[in-house]
């Protein structure tokens, strides 16, 4: 687990914090939880808001999913630790081997693991399209009104 | 031993010069760019190009424009001098690390000529955009083996375009993501990732990375030119990534480079306002002090080349 945690910090895109390390290692124990479950398993001795601070941190780091539950959120992990792992170690090979991005050519599995969990990404996105283009036609629309 | 010297020496200097600058570059190219605040993607693509360049070319510059005529101009052929240890250390690791460079860039260039081979095979010469520059780039429809949109090929760059795209994309939607594309092969953008691989250093990735990402948004920029393009280009990067098309070969550019920056695309063209005017060259911030440098340089070349011999005779001894 530490060597996990060791590798992802040296990812500048998915840095990880002790609190956020401790909370990760929670959730994927638990499977899924919002942060009422997490604070009342015991364990955690941390402020309500601290917890919902540091998983809204985690699921923008993409590194959880989020779903309504009642008037909170319930998380669970996006990958499973040994998805994280080999992500982690891809991440790390290729900084070793200083081949960012930018020249990468055979695709590292963080990005397979990226577009694999991209369905929901691709929904909001669409939505966002949609609403601009219906935007755009009544504004069209009333201009021509005018 | 004079020639072995004059190499040895050379090397030193290079590699003294390459691995500070490049530390520096890979420490503080953020900082710089917040600096610089540039005003477009472009500008910052561009400045992001140049610090990952920087030391590379500064090093060769200093080797070939100062060290090596120093030590030929004021060496005496006629001593019998050692290299000296630190040199031969140092010009030997300038060796390794040349090596490595030519080796990966070679490397990136072969297994990019080969999957450009393969993805040629079978494919039809759809048109060749003129440009305004006057350049043609030719677009060729693939198969479907072949990336969903890409620009493959480093000196000559070619707008691949795959049977799925041109079935799933409408025209208006298809003629903004080949002017993604397009932008990409005007810039060179693979010959510059092609300078990066060359230009070897362990902790570059996150201006890579970042040099990537500003890249992505300035052939955004020059595909759109109002409104309707934009949104034409976010479905269009909405529809190529559903395709999970994320399959971009070695020294391509492919339109979807990657899903993670996906979302900042989108939401940056949806959000397109005609603001963005044409950018105007302020070329003569730039020209004016490299004149006045080089103008300093030629002024008090001697004396450079004398303050150089002696840093060198300082490191053979």
């Amino acid at each position: 687990m530490k060597q996990i945690f060791s590798l992802l910090r040296r990812s500048p895109s998915t840095q990880l914090g002790p609190l956020e390390q401790e909370l990760l290692s929670a959730l994927w124990m638990r499977g899924s939880a919002t942060v009422r479950e997490m604070l009342d398993a015991g364990g955690i001795n941390l402020a309500y808001t601290t917890v919902m601070t540091t998983l809204d941190r985690l699921y923008k780091k993409q590194l959880l999913n989020r779903s309504a539950d009642g008037r909170a959120f319930r998380y669970s992990p996006r990958y499973t630790q040994e998805e994280l792992e080999k992500a982690a170690v891809g991440e790390t090979v290729r900084q070793l081997l200083g081949s960012g991005e930018a020249a990468a050519l055979p695709l590292s599995y963080l990005v397979e693991a990226v577009s694999e969990h991209d369905a929901g990404l691709l929904d909001d996105l669409q939505r966002l399209l949609d609403e601009k283009r219906r935007e755009r036609r009544s504004e069209l629309r009333s201009r021509e009104n005018r | 031993m004079f020639a072995a010297r004059c190499v040895g020496v050379s090397l030193a200097v290079f590699i003294l010069l390459y691995v500070p600058l490049s530390l520096a570059v890979s420490r503080g190219w953020n900082l710089i760019r917040r600096w610089f605040r540039p005003r477009s993607a472009r500008s910052s693509a561009d400045l992001l190009f140049i610090l990952r360049v920087l030391p590379l070319a500064l090093s060769s510059l200093v080797t070939l424009g100062f060290t090596l005529p120093s030590f030929l101009l004021l060496e005496p052929r006629s001593t019998n001098e050692a290299i000296g240890s630190a040199p031969l250390a140092l010009g030997f690791c300038c060796l390794i690390l040349i090596g490595v460079g030519l080796a990966r860039a070679w490397m990136a260039q072969l297994r990019a000529s080969r999957a450009l081979v393969k993805w040629l095979d079978g494919s039809m010469l759809m048109e060749s955009q003129v440009t305004e520059s006057g350049e043609a780039v030719p677009i060729f429809r693939t198969g479907n083996d072949a990336p969903t949109l890409t620009v493959a090929g480093v000196c000559a760059p070619k707008v691949l375009v795959s049977d799925a795209a041109v079935a799933m994309l409408n025209p208006a939607e298809l003629r903004t993501a080949l002017g993604h594309e397009i932008a990409h092969a005007l810039r060179y953008d693979n010959l510059k990732k092609l300078v990066f691989r060359f230009s070897v250093f362990p902790a570059m990735a996150g201006l890579e990375h970042a040099w990537s990402e500003e890249t992505e948004m300035a052939a955004d920029d020059a595909a759109v030119s109002s409104f309707p393009d934009a949104l034409d280009l976010a479905a269009a990067l909405i529809k190529v990534s559903r395709l999970g098309a994320i399959q971009s070969g070695e020294l391509t550019m492919a339109l979807l480079h990657s899903s993670t920056a996906l979302r900042a695309r989108v939401q940056r063209l949806v959000a397109w306002k005609k603001e963005r005017k044409p950018q105007t060259h302020r070329s003569w911030l730039y020209v004016l002090p490299a004149a006045a440098a080089v103008v300093v340089v030629v002024a008090t070349y001697g004396s450079v080349l004398n303050q150089m011999h002696a840093v060198t005779e300082w490191l053979v001894r």
